[in-house]
């Protein structure tokens, strides 16, 4: 592929999260409503927010406001630089260029943002806020290199078109270590994208947003879109690992139909969001922590060719 | 054992250190004693005769006694029987041995007398302030007699800030209030942090006093008094306004007729309808289950129309005088409030059923926030609280006021203690309500709903009387006087003694158990704040206009670069 059509595709790539982002969290919105009996917002509702907050006075609230503006910025950059790995209904952009590995560094990048931003805001929510995101991602970040690895172990390599085309259930049998991994990530799901009930590291009734807490204006309108963008490339991530079925059918079929799945995996992001108490940072990490043996067994087994 | 009997055991007991008692009827029990007397005999009734403890007053009876009054309430609730004793105190020397060590649950209430009439509870175990500001002079008791209801001291300082104790070492301090999601009233807990495991916590409060007990003793008459009883609190405002009614019935010796009676059950019973559906889902809320809260609120919003169509109001029913009720339930409201209880019964059913099902909310709520049998007798929990730990108290059948002693309902308790405990019993006490309500309606006779009241209320009565709030007990005490208003009135709202057992509920918990903990009492702060007088010109008046609030803001930022 030339360069020329590599950035093409690499701006379509985010220019669809982007533009989808708000639209998903506004189904989403718009689905938790029906669920509680109520009307819900407008579906193009998060739009709108997004632009408020980004024409409001940028207000310094925080100990080092440098470091505040530098991690808004960092999280969405980090998302937006994802969407360029991941295929979304064509190969992904920078397939020759990227590997797995630059994924899972860029998928840490946004937890690491998140802990900028609490650390520089200094409030002792934030604080509390991070430490609870630090523990989450101790749990998860393994289990997502798990889950790529266990596609590169069967197809002996880390390229993003080798890894990402389903291949975790490329066993010799029947695929034991890609459904075992399948079942590990669709359980913490919930988790890679912070929604209830994974979001103690934001509980507005305990933490007040967490590390959001002193934020406002632009920066937070950063951090929202970050948290909205970050539900589609995780929904893509997913479907390209474990359902990318249907790229055979040709452009721009296949794009829409890609996009289709995610729209089902966000509506059951949700269903599951509307209907669960929040769980315990305890209790999140003792139930991550059996996920990760799952995936670990995987793997295991992934080695030895089933 | 009725009041006779016990007022023979204290008899025995003190023998003639009590100089007076009064039996106005079989279930009141009002005994004078030597204030040398009073904390023996404290002990013996709380400890011995094993009552539970409801609430300490003191009042300024100088203008007509020459002395100052401290009592201690106490309720048998086996017997059926509210006692109170009291003692005068000198005007010179307003002193009085305290009790908080014998009976721990009197803690705040001897803190509250010290601060506000001034007299002084000698060798209280944390003799800090309770309810004034610390910018409050010393030496100025706002609710004596001679301190005017507007009065504002010299030398009060409005700006100064609450001095706080020092957190034990090795501990964080996370600030809890006094604006919180979670509490729409302010109130301020310091916790003590080690990680995400709170170790202990002080608590200020007392910042929203409106001086509604003040303004009753120097400006409201009788008939005012149950409308600002009523806006004590936003959720349980009725029972605030019932019992003061009672109280001062019952200090009067008036018994309201027998279809106020009912009229006042049914509209008890509602709040309790609509508070508890409230509660449930605000519980929800907190421990992140929004979809709970939302179906809740739905559940619950014909209940407020029903109660706006009897009484103009959603809330705030504005329902009882003294000798009566101002509403009447006619013939379509009966029907009306009848399909209003089938469907919410329907509907709660099915609340019921997926609520005490649902694994994550009983992961939340199961051992968490546990009040022992112990702790509910020491710091005299009561209510949902106290009937989750498997104390089987409740008003409305051990003191029976208004039409409860002609109604047939359960009372459910609960063994484990733990916030899922509150939970189950204020779900199904949700049934026992429509229960009840439905009975009243059937009940209910003809006839008048208000008496003729031709004469002035005799003064210098004792009242007592406590109505079974959502939350607990709600406690009022009347000393009648001139001028057609009471000499002295004092409210315990549930939270007031419910609020106290929160800081053991707590400790050694994880930070996120702390909301759903302080939030399964159901605290209500403007119930418990109703009390602070004179406050008029600090924070409460002060409104800063946004361009303040920035240049505030700014200017801090400023001085921290």
């Amino acid at each position: 592929m030339n360069l020329l059509a590599t950035i093409a595709l690499g701006l379509l790539n985010a220019a669809t999260v982007l533009l989808a982002a708000p639209l998903g969290e506004g189904l989403l919105r718009k689905l938790t409503a029906r669920i509680q009996s109520r009307q819900g917002p407008p579906l193009l509702q998060p739009y709108y927010d997004l632009l408020k907050l980004l024409c409001k006075e940028d207000l310094e609230a925080g100990q080092v406001p440098s470091m505040q503006r530098f991690a808004a910025c960092l999280a969405f950059a980090a998302v937006v630089a994802v969407a360029w790995l991941v295929p979304m209904g064509a190969p992904a952009p920078l397939n020759a260029h990227a590997d797995v590995v630059l994924l899972i560094y860029l998928l840490s990048l946004c937890s690491i943002s998140t802990l900028l931003a609490g650390l520089a805001a200094g409030s002792t929510f934030s604080l509390l806020g991070i430490s609870r995101e630090m523990m989450a991602m101790v749990a998860l970040e393994p289990l997502l290199a798990v889950a790529l690895v266990v596609g590169a172990v069967h197809e002996k390599s880390l390229r993003l078109e080798a890894v990402l085309s389903g291949s975790v259930y490329g066993a010799a049998g029947f695929p034991w270590s890609g459904l075992l991994t399948l079942l590990a990530v669709l359980l913490a799901f919930q988790a890679f994208v912070q929604r209830a009930p994974f979001d103690m590291a934001e509980a507005e009734t305990e933490l007040m947003e967490g590390p959001l807490l002193e934020y406002s204006g632009p920066k937070l309108a950063l951090f929202k879109y970050a948290r909205q963008a970050k539900l589609m490339v995780y929904c893509a991530l997913f479907v390209a690992l474990f359902a990318p079925w249907g790229l055979g059918l040709g452009q721009p079929l296949a794009w829409l139909w890609f996009w289709a799945k995610v729209g089902v995996l966000v509506l059951l992001v949700t269903a599951i969001a509307a209907t669960h108490a929040r769980y315990r940072i305890d209790q999140a990490l003792r139930y991550l922590g059996g996920l990760l043996g799952v995936a670990l067994a995987a793997l295991v087994l992934a080695t030895f060719g089933y | 054992m009725a009041a006779p009997d016990i007022l023979k055991r204290l008899k025995d007991k003190a023998g003639p250190a009590i100089q007076r008692a009064d039996l106005p009827d079989e279930r009141r029990l009002f005994v004078f004693v030597e204030p040398s007397a009073l904390k023996g005999l404290c002990q013996f009734i709380f400890r011995d005769l094993d009552a539970r403890y409801i609430i300490s007053i003191g009042a300024d009876d100088r203008p007509h006694s020459g002395r100052f009054l401290v009592a201690h309430n106490f309720a048998f609730d086996k017997e059926h029987v509210l006692c109170s004793l009291l003692a005068r105190l000198p005007a010179d020397q307003p002193r009085v041995e305290s009790i908080s060590d014998v009976v721990p649950a009197a803690n705040w209430a001897e803190r509250e007398f010290r601060d506000l009439v001034g007299i002084e509870p000698v060798g209280h175990p944390y003799p800090k302030r309770l309810v004034l500001p610390d910018g409050w002079p010393e030496g100025v008791h706002p609710l004596r007699k001679d301190v005017r209801w507007d009065c504002v001291p010299p030398g009060y300082d409005e700006h100064r800030e609450f001095t706080f104790d020092e957190p034990p070492p090795g501990c964080v301090v996370v600030p809890f209030g006094p604006f919180h999601p979670t509490l729409d009233e302010p109130e301020h807990f310091r916790l003590y942090v080690e990680g995400e495991v709170v170790r202990g916590c002080e608590y200020r409060g007392f910042m929203v006093h409106r001086g509604i007990e003040k303004l009753a003793e120097s400006v409201l008459t009788y008939n005012d008094i149950p409308m600002a009883a009523e806006r004590i609190c936003g959720i349980c405002g009725c029972v605030h306004n019932v019992t003061y009614a009672q109280a001062v019935e019952q200090a009067a010796a008036i018994r309201p007729p027998e279809r106020a009676e009912y009229i006042r059950t049914i509209m008890l019973e509602l709040e309790r309808l609509h508070s508890h559906l409230l509660w449930v889902g605000l519980a929800g809320h907190i421990v992140g289950f929004d979809t709970l809260f939302m179906q809740a609120f739905r559940i619950r919003e014909p209940i407020m129309w029903a109660a706006e169509k009897i009484s103009g109001n959603r809330k705030t029913y504005s329902l009882c005088l003294i000798g009566g009720v101002r509403w009447d339930l006619t013939d379509e409201l009966k029907a009306e409030l009848h399909a209003v209880l089938d469907r919410l019964e329907t509907e709660w059913r099915a609340v019921a059923a997926v609520v005490s099902r649902d694994r994550n909310v009983q992961k939340r709520t199961r051992g968490v926030g546990v009040a022992s049998r112990e702790l509910v007798k020491n710091a005299a929990l009561i209510g949902p609280v106290a009937r989750a730990s498997g104390c089987d108290i409740d008003c409305r059948r051990d003191h029976p006021y208004a039409a409860y002693d002609r109604v047939d309902f359960n009372v459910v308790v609960e063994q484990d203690g733990d916030v899922w405990a509150r939970l189950l019993v204020r779900v199904q006490e949700v049934f026992e309500s429509i229960k009840i309500i439905r009975q009243c309606l059937q009940q209910m006779p003809d006839g008048p709903i208000q008496l003729a009241l031709a004469d002035e209320l005799p003064a210098d009565r004792l009242g007592l009387s406590s109505v079974e709030a959502p939350r607990g007990e709600c406690h009022h005490f009347v000393l009648t006087g001139e001028q057609n208003r009471p000499r002295r009135w004092r409210v315990r709202a549930p939270t007031y003694q419910n609020l106290q057992g929160v800081p053991a509920m707590i400790k050694d918990q994880q930070l996120a158990d702390m909301t759903i903990s302080l939030g399964s009492i159901d605290p209500c702060f403007s119930c418990t704040d109703r009390l602070e007088t004179i406050d008029l010109r600090s924070g409460v008046t002060r409104v800063y206009s946004q361009a303040e609030l920035l240049k505030l803001v700014r200017t801090r930022q400023a001085n921290q670069r």
